[in-house]
């Protein structure tokens, strides 16, 4: 990042000059599309008036400062993550004329981007056989629950419902306990990085051949792969797998432990016997590495109870941090469990930079936020998201009149009509509930109300 | 029809266990010819369970081979002089160099991606560490559980009345290896543009936390903290136990809550006590009894079934691995792939990820042999044939 910049030329971002319609709602695609305007892409996002995408609610995030103010659609934390850097244009694509301005925009673009259940592109005939008739080049990308074809194409599916169908749910749980799911939406970000990686082939093979092509993610497949392993463990040796809380499937000891203080814990996670060594060292028992109980893996194995208690007995008088640092200097593996306040203060995840702040202009009254980047750092490209996320239909005028080229009677009659629109027009109810509230229904662990000052981010 | 999308390129693979070799090998399922490079001892994926016909021997990882496909192999000592002098060969041919040593490794053997790149200005390097290459935990040990833990997703898995609960499996790592291949195609496409390669410093903690979008944005933007969820009375929209194992189905995204109810077969579902959201999770205790009662005599099939295909609710049964093995929606995506092993056999893999028009990931070859490709790469090099041999009588392949 210190080096020298010739020309400007190194710092060109990758996708700089590319056009990519994002047909998106939920979680996966919208954040495929964030990532790819941090990466230089124009990125308008198609959204019906009616329909807006459903991060726009409040059901899974929060406003800033918990009010949802005059227009709530356009102040959900995680629409507000996903969507950066991108041009809005809500759109009524249920409508012919609406879809008339989409096929405009299909030709005008190099990507078409769309996570519609299959049948609803096809129905409009704009399914990649027929939007390729408008451009011939065209990459278009798209994220259904199953994919297209086979039997449960058109099952609906959410990442919620799919982390138990795609096995899983079947390996997590507590040790000798009932399936469990774990995290948030799990699938939709393996959906996220699989539609980049799709995305990026396409356009090298474009850059290549001066074709085009369709990328197809089904997510379905994608989490199947999360447990491959135990597929071919089944097809071989006929095992089921079972589940195993937090330890490791063939090495000991493995878990999480409990530190000093309230819901504070620490994972340990031993490989060999020089590590059991240390281990033992560091928790002040060196007797306990020559001890015949733990002498190898597999005793450890077998004795893993009682080594789950010695550790325990030790990160007991421990803050989770000073357990994992101790552990580490010596060589084993070990983790604090960070929550989202941690996250954002940790040292480490401060000095890396992963958080970035998002500056909101001063008429939507929303400051600045941290969000987060982007996990991989390249050496000679510095990237950052390139703006906020835009308010419902920001860019209609700009998109269709600087771009498309549509005179002011024809924007008008779309205006008009309701084809074209900036505010929802059957608005989602909105959740109201105070902080207190939400740690009170266990949606919350706690509420830092100090949150700004220590993010130094007061307005 | 069109060569791979990646066949122009060389990807040489330094990487051990799971997330760097997958990442190899997604970038050689599209047509790159990626050597993979080892010690003379093989590397540790080697010895990763499951074992086929659960024999521990280096050749029978069932593991190694899904992470290894459509790879060539080689062995090499790279701290031995000869053996940095031979990969300082190959790199200066390589596209791509794929690694997961700790951060200043490869720069002590004067093998970093600034030393490489002065004979290959194009070179990408993508390093894979558990905390990346910068920062106070740079030289911190890392697997699966440890980015769980340190990613923030940990603390929000399991139920609050127990500790944090890990996934199962190795998603984190899966997922560190779906980050590696996409900002490797991020830095070629880079490449096109200047001619200059670059190095990726890819985290595996941070790849895991990318994945809370409503986690941490719940912080920066009311200084909301989630945690784990209670162990009763919010049932819904987890796992929930029926006649023959587990469902769970959840309202958004679907129909309507009287759609829901209908499809429970239990009217006081629409009572005022459930009629939005936030009721429906201040009288979580009841709803879960309803739903556990209706549910009680109907199998996951039919439920499946039914939701998905009368309802269109999205709606989830828990599947085991035979499950997934015997999946008629897997076969219709040409997920599994044979490929044929010299000790395991005929073996069908779990394969595809996703799919393309053009250019689809194509399974060629299983996963190398330690050492298999040692003459024809080392010969394509330049070495002799005298060379080689005193190379493998040093220990040096």
């Amino acid at each position: 990042m210190n080096e020298k910049k010739t020309a400007g030329q190194e710092t060109a971002l990758p996708l700089a000059g590319l056009r990519i319609v994002d047909i998106s709602n939920v979680f996966s695609l919208p954040y495929a599309t964030g990532l790819m305007a941090d990466l230089g892409a124009e990125v308008i996002k198609i959204e019906g008036p009616a329909r807006p995408d459903t991060t726009r609610s409040g059901i899974s995030g929060v406003f800033p400062e918990n009010e949802p103010g005059a227009d709530p659609w356009n102040r959900t934390s995680t629409y507000n993550l996903l969507n950066r850097g991108k041009k809005s244009v809500a759109l009524d694509l249920r409508r012919p004329e609406g879809r008339e301005v989409l096929k405009d925009l299909i030709r005008a673009s190099d990507v078409l981007m769309e996570n519609f259940t299959p049948r609803v592109m096809r129905g409009w005939e704009l399914d990649y056989p027929n939007a390729t008739k408008l451009n011939a080049r065209l990459i278009m990308v798209s994220c259904s629950g199953y994919g297209p074809q086979g039997p449960y194409a058109q099952y609906p599916a959410q990442a919620t419902t799919l982390e138990a169908t795609h096995g899983l749910a079947h390996v997590t749980g507590y040790r000798g306990g009932v399936p469990s799911k774990a995290g948030q939406s799990f699938v939709d970000f393996l959906a996220t990085w699989a539609l980049v990686m799709g995305t990026t082939l396409a356009l090298r093979y474009r850059h290549r051949f001066g074709k085009g092509l369709w990328v197809d993610v089904g997510m379905y497949q994608l989490g199947c792969y999360m447990v491959a392993e135990r597929i071919l463990d089944w097809e071989v040796n006929k095992r089921l797998g079972e589940r195993i809380g937090n330890r490791h499937p063939w090495l000991a000891p493995q878990g999480c432990y409990r530190c000093a203080g309230d819901d504070q814990w620490c994972v340990v996670s031993v490989q060999d016997d020089e590590e059991w060594a240390a281990l033992c060292r560091t928790i002040g028992r060196p007797e306990l590495a020559q001890d015949a109980r733990f002498a190898s893996n597999s005793a450890r194995m077998r004795n893993h109870d009682d080594i789950d208690r010695i550790i325990a007995a030790w990160t007991a008088g421990l803050s989770k941090t000073a357990a994992m640092e101790r552990l580490q200097a010596a060589g084993v593996r070990a983790g604090a469990v960070f929550d989202a306040r941690d996250m954002h203060l940790d040292p480490h995840a401060k000095a890396r930079g992963l958080l970035e702040t998002v500056q909101f202009p001063p008429e939507r009254g929303m400051g600045k936020r941290a969000i987060i980047g982007r996990p991989w750092r390249l050496s000679k490209l510095p990237l950052s998201a390139r703006g906020p996320a835009p308010t419902l239909g920001q860019h209609n005028r700009e998109v269709l009149q600087d771009l498309l080229g549509y005179d002011d009677a024809r924007y008008a009659q779309l205006e008009q009509s309701g084809i074209l629109g900036t505010r929802p027009t059957q608005p989602r109810p909105v959740l109201r509930m105070s902080m207190e509230e939400r740690v009170r229904q266990g949606r919350l662990a706690y509420w830092d109300p100090e949150y700004k000052e220590r993010l130094g981010m007061q307005d | 029809m069109l060569p791979a999308v990646l066949d122009d390129l060389l990807v040489l693979d330094l990487s051990q266990g799971i997330a760097g070799p997958f990442c190899a090998r997604l970038l050689a399922d599209y047509g790159a010819d990626v050597i993979k490079i080892e010690q003379p001892g093989g590397e540790c994926g080697r010895r990763m369970p499951p074992f086929f016909h659960d024999d521990p021997h280096p050749e029978k990882s069932l593991f190694f081979l899904l992470l290894n496909l459509n790879k060539r192999g080689v062995t090499l000592d790279l701290e031995q002089p000869q053996g940095a002098e031979i990969f300082r060969r190959l790199a200066r041919s390589a596209d791509v160099i794929v690694e997961s040593f700790p951060p200043g490794y490869l720069a002590s053997l004067g093998l970093d991606h600034a030393t490489l790149e002065k004979d290959n200005p194009g070179l990408v390097m993508t390093s894979i560490t558990p905390f990346g290459q910068t920062g106070p935990y740079r030289r911190y040990k890392g697997n699966e559980i440890v980015a769980y833990a340190t990613s923030g997703i940990m603390a929000i898995g399991g139920t609050a009345d127990r500790e944090p609960l890990q996934h199962g499996g190795f998603p984190a790592q899966y997922e560190t290896a779906m980050n590696g291949m996409l900002a490797t195609n991020v830095a070629l496409l880079a490449r096109d543009l200047t001619g200059l390669g670059q190095q990726v410093d890819l985290s595996m903690q941070e790849a895991v936390t990318s994945s809370l979008v409503i986690n941490q944005p719940y912080y920066s933007f009311a200084g909301g903290v989630q945690g784990r969820r209670r162990p009763e009375g919010s049932a819904f929209g987890q796992i929930m136990p029926c006649k023959d194992g587990f469902f769970v189905t959840q309202e958004a995204g679907g129909g309507t809550w009287d759609e829901i109810a209908d499809f429970f077969g239990r009217g006081e579902l629409k009572d005022e006590r459930f009629a939005d959201p936030v009721q429906r999770i201040v009288n979580g205790h009841e709803l879960d009894a309803i739903i556990l009662d209706a549910a009680k005599e109907r199998t996951m099939a039919e439920m499946f079934k039914t939701a998905s295909e009368q309802y269109r609710m999205p709606f989830g049964i828990v599947q085991t691995p035979e499950d997934l093995a015997k999946c008629p929606q897997l076969e219709a995506r040409e997920f599994y792939q044979e490929v044929e092993h010299p000790v395991i056999g005929k073996i069908r893999v779990p394969f595809r990820l996703w799919n393309m028009s053009a250019s689809a990931a194509t399974c060629r070859r299983p996963a190398p042999l330690l050492g298999q490709h040692n003459l024809e790469v080392f010969t394509k090099f330049g070495c002799s044939g005298a060379e080689i041999g005193t190379l493998r009588e040093r220990g040096i392949i």
